[in-house]
C-alpha cells in the first residue's frame, strides 16, 4: 500500500464469511451482518490514536480490550496494548475503500 | 457548596480520578472475590464433596421486558412469542426436548434432567399481579453489548430485584449478536440474560424462514451461562489448555458452529470427538439438545449457592395462599422442591458465602486504600 495512509478510523466488525485466503475482511458495525453465533472480533479505531479490540467473550459478548493505534506508513498499523493485555501487534492493511476494510492475514 | 461554573483545581481532579479509579478497582475486585467463592463451591460440587439437597424441581420466576423501537412495531413480540421461549426452556432443562433422541449413544447416560423449570411471573416486586411481561418503547433503534438495555435512562427498561426473578431483556441487538449472559456474582442491575427478538422463542419474528436460530435455544444457552455454564471449549481460542471445569463434556479445540456431524475429533478427543450438540457449543439451534450430568453439578452449586434465594424463597402463588392461610406457610419449601431443614441448611451456607466475599471484600478494599496512600 502507498500514497495516502488509510482512513481507518472507526469501529470495524469481522465479516468472516466474506474472508478470502489471504485477506480478513471487516465492515462498519452497523452493517447488516449476517447473524452469528459466535461474537465477531471488533476493531475501533479513534482519531486521536486510543484502540478497543473486540474479542469474543465466554459471555457471548464482545470482551473489550483497551489500547493504542499508530500509522507507521506502507499501510502498517501497530496496535500496543497495556502490560498484561496483550503482545503489541502489527495490522497490514490491503485496503480501506467503501466500506470494506481488508486486513492481510 | 460549589459553584458549578468555578473548574475544580488540579488536586481535586485528582481526587475525584482517583475515587472513580478506586470505585472500579473495587467493583472488579469484589466481582473477581465473589466469583472465586462460587468457583470453589463449583469445584467442591464436581469432586464431590457436596451434592445437592434439591428433591424435586425448582421453579424460577422470569420477567421478560421487550423494549422495542417506536417505528419498529415487529420488535414488539407478541405474548404467543414469549411464552413460546417458556415452553422451550421448560423442555430443554427438564430433558424433554423431542430432539434429546438424537444424542449419540455414548453420551445417553449423561444427559441430565435439571429439574429446573421456568414460569412467567405472576405477582410483580410490589405483589400486584402481572402477567411477567413488560413492554418498554424506546427511541434507540438498537442496542449493543453494553448493558444500556438494562436500564430506562439509557433507553431500556430497569430490572426487577434480580435475587426473585430471572430478567430477561428481549430487543433489537447490533452486530449481528444473538444474545448475550451475566455469570453469578455480577452487579444485581444488571444481572440477567439478553436476547435478540428474532431468536427468542419459536414463533413472530423468530420463524422468519432460513433463520438457523428459531428454536430458542440462544436463551437456553444463555441461562446456562447465568447458571454458571461455561462454554464446552473453554473459551481457549482454539487451544486445547483450559475446558469447561466440567469432566464428562470432553475438552475440545474451539467453538463448533453450523450443524457439524458426529464424530468431529478434536484435542485427542477420540474416538467421540467434540460433543457439539451441547446446549453450550455454538452450533445452531438445531444442532444442540443436551446438558449433562457434570453441568447439573455446576448448576446446583450455583442454585444452592450464589442463586440460592430462587430456592429459598417461597413461590409466588404459595405466598398468596399463606397469605391467606398461614398454616400453610410449613410446607411452602416443600413445594419448591427442597424440604425445610435443607431450606435451612442453604441460608446458612448462603450466608456463610456472604460473609465470606465480604471478608474478601475487605481484604481487597485494604489493599487498595494501602495503595492509595502512595
Amino acid at each position: 500500500m502507498s500514497g495516502e495512509p488509510p482512513d481507518v478510523v472507526g469501529a470495524w466488525l469481522h465479516s468472516h464469511e466474506e474472508d478470502t485466503e489471504t485477506a480478513a475482511v471487516y465492515r462498519p458495525a452497523d452493517h447488516p451482518f449476517r447473524p452469528s453465533r459466535r461474537p465477531r472480533r471488533g476493531l475501533e479505531f479513534r482519531a486521536d490514536g486510543t484502540f478497543t479490540d473486540l474479542r469474543p467473550g465466554p459471555d457471548d459478548r464482545p470482551r473489550e480490550v483497551p489500547g493504542r493505534w499508530r500509522d507507521e506508513g506502507g499501510g502498517r498499523l501497530r496496535i500496543t496494548f497495556p502490560a498484561g493485555d496483550g503482545a503489541p501487534s502489527d495490522l497490514s492493511v490491503i485496503s480501506c475503500a467503501d466500506g470494506v476494510l481488508m486486513i492481510a492475514k | 457548596m460549589t459553584e458549578p461554573t468555578v473548574s475544580p483545581p488540579p488536586a481535586r481532579d485528582l481526587c475525584g480520578t482517583m475515587l472513580v479509579h478506586r470505585r472500579m478497582l473495587n467493583e472488579s475486585m469484589s466481582y473477581r472475590s465473589q466469583r472465586a467463592v462460587i468457583e470453589n463451591r463449583a469445584l467442591q460440587y464436581e469432586i464431590g464433596r457436596l451434592s445437592s439437597a434439591r428433591r424435586g424441581p425448582v421453579v424460577i420466576p422470569v420477567v421478560v421486558h421487550v423494549v422495542a423501537g417506536r417505528d419498529h412495531p415487529e420488535q414488539n413480540i407478541d405474548d404467543e412469542q414469549v411464552h413460546s421461549q417458556i415452553t422451550v426452556l421448560n423442555q430443554d432443562f427438564r430433558a424433554a426436548n423431542p430432539d434429546v433422541s438424537k444424542v449419540p449413544d455414548v453420551w445417553r447416560d449423561l444427559v441430565a434432567d435439571t429439574q429446573i423449570e421456568f414460569r412467567l411471573a405472576t405477582r410483580d416486586p410490589n405483589g400486584e399481579p402481572t402477567d411477567g411481561i413488560v413492554r418498554v418503547v424506546t427511541d434507540r433503534p438498537g442496542f449493543d453489548h453494553r448493558d444500556g438495555v438494562k436500564s430506562s435512562r439509557t433507553g431500556g427498561a430497569d430490572p426487577w430485584p434480580s435475587d426473585r426473578y430471572l430478567n430477561m431483556w428481549v430487543c433489537q441487538l447490533a452486530g449481528s449478536l444473538l444474545g448475550y449472559a451475566t455469570f453469578p456474582g455480577q452487579p444485581p442491575h444488571l444481572d440477567g440474560v439478553v436476547i435478540g427478538h428474532s431468536f427468542f422463542g419459536t414463533t413472530g419474528t423468530a420463524a422468519a424462514p432460513g433463520n438457523p436460530f428459531n428454536r430458542g435455544r440462544t436463551t437456553t444457552h444463555e441461562i446456562g451461562h447465568w447458571l454458571n455454564l461455561f462454554h464446552i471449549w473453554g473459551d481457549d481460542d482454539g487451544a486445547c489448555s483450559s475446558d469447561d471445569k466440567v469432566a464428562d463434556t470432553p475438552n475440545q479445540a474451539d467453538a463448533n458452529t453450523g450443524m457439524p456431524t458426529f464424530p468431529h475429533v478434536t484435542c485427542a478427543n477420540g474416538p467421540n470427538g467434540d460433543m457439539f450438540m451441547n446446549y453450550m457449543d455454538y452450533t445452531d439451534d438445531a444442532g444442540m439438545f443436551m446438558f449433562t450430568q457434570g453441568q447439573l453439578a455446576r448448576m446446583n452449586a450455583c442454585l444452592e449457592g450464589a442463586r440460592a434465594s430462587f430456592l429459598a424463597a417461597m413461590p409466588e402463588a404459595e405466598a398468596e395462599a399463606v397469605r391467606a392461610d398461614g398454616s400453610r406457610h410449613a410446607d411452602a419449601g416443600e413445594a419448591r422442591g427442597v424440604p425445610d431443614g435443607e431450606v435451612e441448611r442453604l441460608l446458612h451456607d448462603s450466608e456463610r458465602l456472604t460473609t465470606e466475599a465480604l471478608h474478601d471484600i475487605r481484604a481487597a478494599l485494604n489493599t487498595v486504600a494501602g495503595y492509595s496512600r502512595w
